[in-house]
């Protein structure tokens, strides 16, 4: 099932990929921005409307309907952003792309430049990625100067400056509104929405934020066509293919690329990832970066995508896939994840701010055996006073999975707190 | 007229105002911390999330527009059970220490609390604290009764026109605080104090003083400059403790500037002559005003009033000056090097002008003229002024003096006649938009104070002849 099909990207995660060079001669290169830049916008939208792409960054929103949220007639600068940041933990699979294909991004920028009528467009790189940022650059330099970037691109008067602007390490600018304050050199804190970005983003214009997996995919759809992609997906509403990163506990960890809802998750450890670290038993799966709810080792028979997962109650996100083994102590990982949060909360709306580090208190409390029998139901309490009133995602990010994880593995947290001790050690 | 439900209720609206403003409209009280109408809306506190039919979520009501046909439960289980969450989680780190705050009793946390939040605390860990820098003479900063609104921040930005507070570190650790710990620069920091929901922020000047309970509030205008700003004056036993600003949306909308703020402390002052003066000591109202008739007799006198004296003194003396004074000239006074009202202007982009007298251009209108240079033949001076008017330079002319004064001046007059400030007596007074506004009686006036049209009454009724006549 899963020899028989050719992959969009993994195939040319090599060292030799990354220059123009190679880009033009075995990916087709840019010939993607040339044919889409002779197409009427609406054409382009509608083509990725039809490819069934859906963003790649985690809340999985079909691309071509965001596209068509900008507004046609605004006087305003339109403005195309890539969100490079990927902070969610767990995520490493635009740094590859970003690392071998720079090409196809700028590629895939170009054509979402000229989709929704933008001249400018940022990469908005995370500050830790200091090597992709080099390479991206380069890149940017070889198709500035070969005319892929630029004035007048390919002779179709269109012009496109594409700039690399670089994070300072805050999990927060991965949200959009948040990228955007960042990239206006404001603090990495997120807006009130609405107005949206494609209303109001980027220093005040029409905006559209994509993720780099998901531009990135755009080159294909425009020259094998929007139905072509739509079809590589296994499943419905969601075409293409999707890169999963997958760690923890198993014997090969690494991005996969796989078409999209070709698997369940259990092929996908078991099969494609070669089983658990050490024959173990499985514990846990975090099924798409640290944010989604946890699903134990009976509920890992589920295709993962994005539908069916949301049907069992987590999220393909960001596809984050990771792996616990039975021997690792779920409530130290639970507090782990917390910490990330209560560190990441950006401080500006109050359940966030306080119920973050709340959370952290009373889980550190149980982690050390110090808990009380009454902790976890007020846990659970704290974590839904944040649930869906924060100004923004981060909120649910740091509740759900402690929901979760309270509520699947409460056995593990009653242990530590009648033994007053972590029962692993 | 566009229409929602709130509570069950139908409510009009005007498109594009938010579920805040309707609701209060209605008489419906949505709370919240981090919004303010004079201010952007960031929709930070959460507090004022409502249910809104048709939505999953709760929403935010500061950042949510009405819309036609919208059902809005401000009450519901679920509202408040996020309220009562809300206010938990404002709580947990807020030192409790209403007993010894400023705020308390006028605090919008301490007020919510009461009404939305849970009788019992949950936590357990220790509180948050900070330590906190000087942040200048106007205000005293506690940062541990913070709850993050960002209030200050954003008026420093969006009405003072400086941005000198702003928020430092992250998440739970986030700091309100001003740029390097640097002391405020604005002249409008005492809305800092007012627009601050917590004691987190209070007033230097007026720290320690009074409970807020105890405060007998009037509706007044600042003397303080042209302008004419709604403000509230606070006193308690005759003494002022502080005044704010009182919303006008044509005038100052919610802001006072710090001269405005603090120009009441001259009416307290203890350096104020409350008594009758005669050649520099107390003496009694009777033989003051004899005694005043006696050095202005047979001299050739100029009357200068004060551009902060009311409409209707004005017109008193108008009346009395004439028939008294014949012949003498009249001058109105107020801001040195600005004698006309003509040329008046904005001294700032925010609310200050440049006429340092509230009544310049009623007095104008009255018929008063600018004081420039006095005339050559004159040696003798009547100085009429409330407490604000600056006094022009009297170049030791023999001179009388009505009105405030205070005990640096007293040297400069041969007689004084103790009179009433804005906070003591009622009036008219008119801005430089020609906008007429009433100022209040806030206290009685101390000591032996007079308010002008009675000591007029005894200069006409006295059995001395008139100074000049």
């Amino acid at each position: 099932m899963l020899d028989e099909f050719e992959t969009l990207f993994i195939q040319h995660f090599n060292d030799n990929a990354r220059s123009l060079a190679y880009y033009l001669e075995k990916m087709q290169g840019y010939t993607a921005s040339k044919k889409a830049l002779a197409m009427p916008q609406d054409e382009v939208i509608s083509e990725v409307k039809k490819s069934n792409l859906r963003g790649r960054g985690g809340a999985g929103f079909p691309t071509g309907m965001k596209w068509g949220f900008i507004p046609k007639n605004s006087t305003k600068p339109k403005y195309l952003v890539c969100n490079a940041d990927e902070s969610e933990p767990g995520t490493f699979k635009d740094r590859d792309i970003m690392r071998y294909t720079p090409h196809l991004l700028i590629d895939g920028m170009v054509i979402g430049a000229h989709a929704i009528g933008a001249n400018t467009g940022y990469i908005y790189i995370r500050g830790e990625y200091t090597r992709e940022a080099k390479l991206l650059q380069v890149a940017i330099d070889e198709a500035y100067s070969k005319g892929y970037l630029g004035k007048n691109i390919q002779g179709s008067k269109f012009d496109f400056d594409l700039t690399v602007h670089r994070g300072a390490g805050a999990y927060i600018c991965g949200e959009e509104t948040g990228l955007l304050n960042s990239l206006e050199g404001k603090r990495g804190e997120p807006r009130v929405k609405p107005p949206f970005p494609a209303q109001s983003g980027a220093f005040g214009g029409p905006t559209i934020v994509n993720n780099v997996e998901t531009l990135a995919g755009i080159p294909y759809i425009i020259n094998r066509g929007g139905e072509w992609f739509s079809k590589l997906g296994k499943i419905e509403k969601s075409g293409g293919t999707r890169l999963f990163c997958v760690s923890g506990h198993v014997k090969k960890p690494g991005v996969y690329e796989l078409p999209a809802g070709s698997v369940t998750l259990r092929q996908l450890v078991y099969g494609t990832c070669g089983g658990i670290l050490g024959d173990k038993k499985l514990k846990a799966v975090i099924p798409g970066g640290s944010s989604a709810p946890v699903l134990t080792a009976d509920e890992i028979d589920v295709i993962v995508d994005i539908e069916p997962l949301m049907k069992i109650g987590t999220m393909l996100g960001s596809a984050g896939i990771i792996v616990v083994s039975e021997d690792y102590c779920i409530v130290k990982l639970i507090r782990r994840i917390t910490r990330f949060y209560e560190h990441e909360s950006c401080g500006q709306c109050t359940p966030c701010r306080e119920g973050c580090r709340w959370m952290e208190d009373i889980l550190d409390r149980i982690e050390r055996g110090k808990g009380r029998e009454q902790d976890l139901a007020l846990l659970l309490e704290v974590a839904d006073n944040m649930s869906g009133k924060t100004l923004c995602a981060l909120g649910d990010a740091a509740a759900g999975p402690v929901i979760s994880f309270v509520k699947k593995f409460r056995a593990d947290f009653e242990a530590h707190i009648r033994g007053a001790k972590c029962p692993n050690v | 007229m566009s229409k929602c439900i709130i509570d069950g209720r139908e409510v009009e609206f005007t498109p594009g105002q938010n579920l805040i403003e309707v609701a209060k409209k209605a008489g419906i009280d949505i709370p919240f911390f981090c919004y303010h109408p004079g201010l952007s809306v960031v929709a930070q506190c959460r507090m004022c999330a409502v249910e809104i039919e048709k939505m999953p979520k709760l929403q935010t009501a500061c950042s949510t527009v009405a819309a036609e046909g919208m059902v809005v439960k401000t009450k519901s289980p679920r509202t408040a059970q996020n309220q009562k969450a809300v206010m938990e989680f404002l709580l947990i780190n807020h030192p409790l220490d209403c007993p010894i705050c400023d705020k308390s009793g006028e605090c919008d946390l301490q007020d919510n609390s009461y009404r939305h939040g849970d009788l019992y605390s949950r936590y357990t860990e220790e509180r948050r604290t900070y330590l906190d820098l000087d942040m200048g003479p106007v205000i005293q900063k506690n940062m541990n009764r913070c709850i993050h609104c960002t209030r200050c921040i954003r008026f420093g930005d969006e009405i003072a026109g400086i941005r000198e507070m702003v928020a430092l570190q992250r998440g739970n650790n986030t700091q309100i605080s001003t740029v390097d710990g640097r002391a405020l620069e604005t002249d409008y920091a005492g809305n800092y104090a007012d627009i601050c929901p917590t004691g987190s922020l209070t007033v230097k000047d007026f720290r320690f003083k009074k409970r807020v309970w105890f405060l007998k509030k009037t509706s007044t205008v600042c003397e303080g400059c042209s302008r004419g700003c709604n403000m509230e004056i606070h006193q308690d036993a005759n003494v002022i403790y502080r005044c704010i600003p009182r919303e006008n949306m044509q005038i100052n909308k919610y802001w006072l500037c710090d001269e405005g703020r603090f120009n009441f402390q001259y009416v307290n002052d203890e350096n104020r002559v409350v008594a009758p003066m005669v050649n520099h000591s107390v003496s009694d109202w009777g033989l003051s005003i004899d005694q005043a008739k006696k050095v202005l007799m047979g001299k050739k006198i100029a009357v200068l009033v004060g551009s902060d004296l009311t409409q209707e003194e004005g017109s008193h003396l108008l009346e009395f000056l004439p028939k008294h004074f014949p012949g003498s000239p009249i001058f109105h006074f107020g801001t040195p090097g600005l004698n006309t009202a003509e040329k008046d202007g904005d001294a700032d982009r925010i609310l200050k002008r440049k006429s340092k007298t509230s009544n310049l251009h009623g007095l104008e209108k009255l018929g008063f003229q600018g004081f420039d240079k006095m005339p050559k033949e004159i040696n003798a001076v009547l100085v009429i002024r409330g407490g604000r008017a600056i006094l022009p330079d009297l170049k030791g002319l023999v001179a009388v003096g009505l009105g405030v004064f205070m005990a640096p001046q007293v040297e400069e007059f041969s007689v004084i006649l103790p009179g009433t400030s804005f906070a003591e007596k009622d009036g008219t007074i008119v801005n430089y938009e020609g906008q007429a506004q009433r100022i209040r009686r806030a206290i009685l006036p101390p000591g032996q104070c007079k308010g002008l049209s009675e000591v007029l009454m005894m200069w006409v009724n006295s059995k001395s002849s008139s100074g000049a006549a």
